[in-house]
């Protein structure tokens, strides 16, 4: 044993240069085989910490799988669905409260607010208090323990209350951990909704059944059949009958998919939902980063073989036998895939903060310590050293002994035929790296580039409810400063989430359902986000009659097949005789929620409720635009003295929109980075031995006339042929991935040709820079030195 | 000690059959010290090859220790190289990453020798050879008739009864060879049987016995 240290040490010491390549190649490779797949573990188990887990179920409904759920249906189900054993409606704000402990700072911070048995059905960690009667009482609150020391600083905080918004008190009941294991629920505060009735009084949404503010959790009882019960619980609906077809859309999810599943949430933000196609793509990453690195492997490896088939059998011949020599060789391998391993995880400690910050990739740190990633790291290695070493050496130690002592090993041609395989193999991985990293970035920038509307140099200032009351001051104090453009007051704001309203409507004596995102502006919204008007008008300021007129967007007009949209009345309450407003124009469709989701049917009404104000800065120099942000700050500070004023720009909340589609966007740069850097790591050392192989051809070639720049082609002609196949290869299989990848897309770019050609170039340039660099220095070498010793 | 009975060794090409050894018929005692000459090409190597087991005749029968050697398994064979073979090589064929210690110490350690016993015979050939200051450099640093020593301490270390040197001067210059055909001399007179190929008639005769090969088959075999 101690032997085969000592040898692979001299080894490693004998030829620094292709060891260390090997090892560094395997080394990066593996850290980021193991970032991505402890990620893509952590992601794929999530919500695994519940213990009831298995028979939680959510609530989702309608065509669009809404998960939108009436306070009246918990009742319901309590009364007569005797197979569930608990059901739990959750509701979240639609704005961040702000907390306050008396003599400290305020912070704003989530809340959502649930039913008792919420902890029943997920299992959370109490580091204070008794989970399960902490959300009995009203009035009383959970907090995680960040957002407890925030508040509180340190020591016990049970019984202790915070206010709410600077009005409700609440009780702390309880204090959770946060899991370790990620989760779809994502809250700092959790409060009951007895509770909630009287923080945001609004008491139709627990009476009336078109009041969906609510997700509706349902834990089953051992053994039941979750179709079943949805089929029951779509009955319990008063207007089943009229809308059966609808009604039969509704399903109970099991919460292991809900994290992957699509479901779209108006409202508050405290589900969080993953990407599977992402894991997934990055997964298949790894691994392609990983045959790319075992690819030099095989290749350095091999490249020592000659040299290796005579130790053996000198050792044969001094007694060794095959056991001890496939030991050795598997020994020798193992040594270096753990060595690597090694290297790999240090890599991954050291720069795991960069890369989650970098990319986003987030996962617990404490995964890595756990037994079972060990036990698979370690066995993995075992594994790939055991295939990778044990096929040549075994090939190694069969061979007969002495024709191998006595010629010296030539047998290039063969062996020139499979190392162009692997390094085509690598070149067509890494073509395709590269081709996909241009789409990605390509497809980013046209999504988060494509809005329909101007961002720049627009400034929004989150209304507290001290500046809602003050909003004529705040607009005259802003206009005061002579760098204000226009001001506008308007519920949106990228990024927050719009209202989703379902209105009966009847149009020419027919009945229709309306269903529309909605939020309201005013005159000054058109020109402050540049909007271009299609038909009608915009409503004005000057005109009063024009308060609660509307103004819809080409995809209303066209969803909801209205020949004369301007004019048209529309019921915007929901009861019989509701009032009726009026289109009068049609906006262009502009994105209002997100590239990657379609364009919805949108009305921009013109009321007075609104919690952004947005202003148009007419400088953009940067000096007076950062003063201008200083100056509104202070303002609107002195008009809300206990709410915090939140001021941001629109374009930095656009880039938070796009904070995901960024971070993968710069997780696949990076690791498709990673895999050219280890490809041509591969390709140096090849070229070395290549040049190293034929250096004799080229002093004879030289001293019968050959320039420098004839040696220069003939030494990179192989590796030229190689990635022109590799090309080849590259670009039907990248184009086929491409392509299944922007579907995804409701807004795509095109799948321009000079994508592929840009790849080729790339992976072409860099491996001629990679092989001339040791074929210019075999070419430049004085033939006489190198036929010196024939 | 050996015994050749009609020993052919030939390469099939396409057309024709080429013959290495024709009909080699030899006896070896137990004590010789024999010399194989001839031009290159005519069959000395293969012959001590076959000899050593480090290849096969294509017909014919090979007897070591009164054992037939022709249809040993993989497994006696090594065995036959643990116990009862030492090689010695023009190209000294020394492991590189080892030092002149190790490399004496290797088969040792395949023969199953314990680690104190194995210090101690590697510590007895060193000083034998006077090598004891060298015992931790690598091949590289040394001559070439130094290299040549530690081939010859590895190949007796493990104390054979014969020694197979295939051109042990081949790589030497005359003093050096003459130094080696010494020992090898000793070697003898202390007991092991020597089989060694040469192309050289001075070092020939420091042997017992010369066997000259040509054209795979034996011209002459003289006592001396």
């Amino acid at each position: 044993m101690q032997n085969i240290f000592k040898s692979t040490y001299r080894n490693f010491i004998r030829k620094p240069a292709t060891n260390l390549i090997n090892l560094v190649g395997l080394a990066v490779s593996l850290a980021l085989v193991v970032i991505l797949s402890v990620y893509s573990y952590s992601e794929l188990t999530t919500d695994s910490q519940h213990k009831n887990g298995d028979r939680v179920y959510l609530y989702s409904d309608l065509v669009n799988g809404r998960i939108n759920a009436p306070a009246m249906l918990k009742t319901q189900i309590d009364l007569t669905i005797p197979e569930v054993e608990s059901t739990v409606t959750v509701g979240g704000p639609w704005d961040n409260p702000v907390f306050q402990v008396e003599g400290r700072d305020p912070i704003a911070s989530d809340i959502i607010t649930a039913d008792p048995d919420f902890f029943k059905l997920f299992t959370y960690e109490a580091i204070e208090g008794n989970l399960t009667t902490a959300l009995n009482d009203p009035m009383t609150v959970v907090l995680t323990k960040p957002l407890a020391d925030k508040l509180f600083g340190k020591g016990s905080v049970v019984g202790k209350t915070v206010k709410i918004d600077n009005k409700n008190s609440l009780t702390v009941s309880a204090v959770i951990k946060v899991p370790q294991v990620k989760s779809t629920l994502s809250f700092n505060a959790i409060t009951s909704n007895a509770s909630r009735k009287a923080i945001y009084p609004n008491p139709e949404e627990f009476e009336r059944w078109d009041y969906r503010n609510f997700q509706l959790f349902v834990l089953l009882k051992q053994g039941t059949n979750a179709d079943d019960v949805s089929n029951r619980i779509s009955t319990l609906f008063p207007d089943y009958d009229k809308y059966k077809e609808n009604y039969d859309l509704l399903k109970l999810n099991p919460i292991e998919q809900v994290y992957f599943s699509k479901f779209r949430l108006y409202g508050s933000t405290y589900l969080k939902h993953g990407d599977k196609t992402k894991v997934m793509i990055l997964l298949l990453v790894a691994a392609l980063v990983l045959i790319i690195a075992l690819v030099n492997f095989i290749n350095i490896s091999s490249s020592q073989w000659s040299e290796k088939i005579k130790q053996t059998v000198v050792l044969k011949v001094i007694g060794a036998d095959r056991t001890s020599i496939l030991k050795g060789a598997l020994g020798e391998a193992f040594i270096l895939f753990l060595l690597s391993l090694l290297l790999a995880i240090l890599f991954v400690l050291l720069l795991y903060p960069f890369v989650r910050n970098f990319t986003g990739i987030s996962f617990s740190a404490s995964l890595l310590y756990k037994p079972l990633f060990l036990f698979v790291s370690v066995g993995g290695v075992f594994l790939l050293s055991l295939i990778f070493s044990l096929i040549p050496a075994m090939r190694i130690s069969s061979s007969k002994a002495v024709d191998n002592l006595k010629k010296s090993i030539d047998s290039r041609n063969s062996k020139s035929v499979s190392r162009g395989i692997l390094v085509t193999t690598q070149f067509t991985i890494a073509i395709v790296l590269i081709a996909f990293t241009v789409l990605v970035q390509k497809q980013v920038d046209f999504g988060s580039s494509n809005f329909g509307f101007d961002k720049e140099n627009v400034i929004g200032i989150k209304l507290t409810p001290q500046l809602m009351e003050k909003k004529d001051v705040l607009k005259k104090l802003i206009q005061d400063n002579p760098n204000t453009g226009k001001v506008s007051f308007t519920q949106y704001f990228p990024g927050k989430l719009n209202e989703h309203w379902s209105r009966p409507q009847v149009i020419n004596g027919e009945k229709k359902q309306f269903g529309f995102d909605t939020f309201n502006g005013d005159a000054n919204l058109l020109s402050i986000l540049s909007l271009q008007l299609v038909e009608g008008r915009f409503y004005s300021d000057d005109l009063a009659t024009d308060s609660k007129k509307m103004v819809v967007n080409e995809t209303f007009v066209r969803e909801h097949k209205m020949e004369n949209p301007v004019g048209t009345k529309l019921a915007m309450g929901s009861g019989e005789n509701s009032p009726l407003s009026e289109i009068v124009g049609v906006v262009k469709d502009f994105h209002y929620k997100h590239a990657n989701i379609p364009i919805g049917s949108l009305i921009i009404k013109n009321d007075t409720y609104v919690s952004y104000c947005l202003v148009t800065v007419s400088t953009s120099n940067f000096k007076s635009l950062s003063s201008f942000v200083q100056y509104v700050k202070n303002e609107t500070s002195k008009l809300s003295p206990t709410f915090p004023v939140e001021v941001s720009f629109l374009d930095q909340a656009i880039e938070n929109l796009y904070q995901s589609e960024i971070q993968f966007r710069r997780t696949f740069t990076l690791f498709a980075g990673c895999a050219i850097v280890i490809c041509c790591l591969g390709i140096f050392a090849m070229s070395m031995f290549a040049c190293q192989r034929r250096i004799k051809e080229v002093g004879i070639r030289k001293v019968n006339g050959a320039k420098v720049s004839e040696v220069l082609a003939m030494l990179n002609k192989d590796f030229v042929k190689w990635v022109a196949i590799a090309f080849i290869i590259a670009t039907p299989i990248a184009w086929y991935f491409m392509n299944k990848w922007l579907e995804s897309f409701a807004c795509k770019t095109e799948l321009s040709w000079w994508i592929f050609a840009l790849a080729g170039l790339m992976a072409m340039g860099i491996a001629l820079l990679t092989v001339s660099w040791q074929s210019w220095r075999a070419a430049i070498r004085n033939p006489v030195e190198s036929l010196r010793y024939e | 000690m050996i015994i050749l009975k009609n020993i052919f060794k030939y390469y099939d090409n396409k057309f024709q059959r080429t013959f290495v050894l024709k009909d080699v018929n030899l006896t070896i005692k137990e004590g010789e010290f024999v010399s194989i000459m001839g031009p290159s090409g005519a069959g000395k190597s293969t012959l001590l090859n076959i000899i050593g087991m480090l290849d096969e005749p294509n017909e014919g029968e090979y007897f070591f220790l009164e054992q037939p050697a022709h249809q040993l398994n993989e497994k006696k064979k090594t065995e036959f190289h643990r116990n009862y073979v030492g090689f010695i090589f023009q190209a000294f064929h020394l492991i590189d990453e080892m030092t002149v210690a190790e490399n004496i110490e290797t088969p040792l350690i395949y023969k199953g020798v314990k680690s104190r016993d194995r210090q101690a015979m590697v510590a007895d050939m060193l000083d034998r050879f006077n090598m004891v200051a060298k015992k931790d450099l690598f091949p590289a640093q040394l001559s070439g008739g130094q290299q040549q020593l530690v081939g010859i301490a590895r190949a007796i270390v493990g104390k054979p009864k014969l020694l197979l040197a295939d051109e042990p001067t081949g790589n030497l210059h005359s003093d050096q060879g003459k130094e080696i055909m010494k020992l090898l001399q000793k070697l003898n007179e202390e007991g092991i049987t020597i089989i060694q190929v040469t192309h050289n008639e001075e070092f020939a005769n420091y042997g017992k016995r010369i066997i000259r090969i040509a054209d795979g088959l034996i011209s002459s075999d003289t006592k001396l």
